[in-house]
């Protein structure tokens, strides 16, 4: 990949993962806390399925952040 | 101690025994870089682990007192996975790259499996 096209790319993929993992994780904190705001006793529970979806939301951007390193070096 | 802890301490061991397989196959195969991509992924991948633990934490901390969250932490963890890239491809005849994205992947992997079987096996 040569030169500016490349940076642009990997900005791109960047910022592509970036907002998919902010709006996932919003999704997920705010319901979150609108549950425990509701049943505080299942805080627990909640959290736990926070932790896990959280984890997963961020799998595919930590790649894009990865692929577009790989971008950049070519 | 909460659930994720117990949760958190599970995949801990588990990672453990994945990284313990990794160095034994550094040490007695003849695919050393993919196997070192591996190890340095899953080392990445574990201490993202960590600082997802730890922010959860602080979360829990700061909503049952009432306060604001400010953040969960992505920025620090996709840094973390950058920074595994960068090592990757600067001594690529160290690392495999493809090795390193799978390490990197191992510890969502094993959350996802772990979940999965404690749902579908111990809670039945």
């Amino acid at each position: 990949m040569t030169g500016s096209i490349g940076i642009l790319a990997a900005a791109i993929a960047i910022g592509l993962a970036a907002i998919g993992a902010g709006i996932g994780n919003g999704l997920i904190v705010g319901r979150t806390v609108e549950g425990i705001a509701r049943q505080p006793e299942l805080r627990g529970v909640l959290q736990t399925t926070m932790f896990i979806g959280v984890a997963l939301v961020e799998a595919l951007p930590i790649i894009g952040v990865v692929i577009a390193f790989m971008v950049l070096n070519r | 101690m909460p659930d994720f802890r117990v949760l958190y301490n599970r995949e801990r061991k588990w990672m453990f025994y994945l990284l313990s397989i990794y160095v034994l196959g550094w040490g007695f195969t003849s695919f050393q870089t993919v196997f070192l991509g591996l190890i340095l992924g899953t080392c990445f991948g574990f201490l993202n682990l960590w600082l997802l633990v730890r922010k959860t934490e602080k979360f829990d901390k700061l909503v049952s007192q009432g306060k604001k969250v400010t953040s969960l932490g992505s920025l620090s963890r996709m840094a973390t996975a950058g920074i595994a890239a960068v090592i990757a491809l600067r001594y690529p005849e160290y690392f495999d790259m493809i090795g390193l994205v799978i390490g990197l992947m191992t510890s969502y992997i094993v959350i996802m499996i772990d979940y999965f079987y404690h749902v579908v096996h111990v809670q039945k």
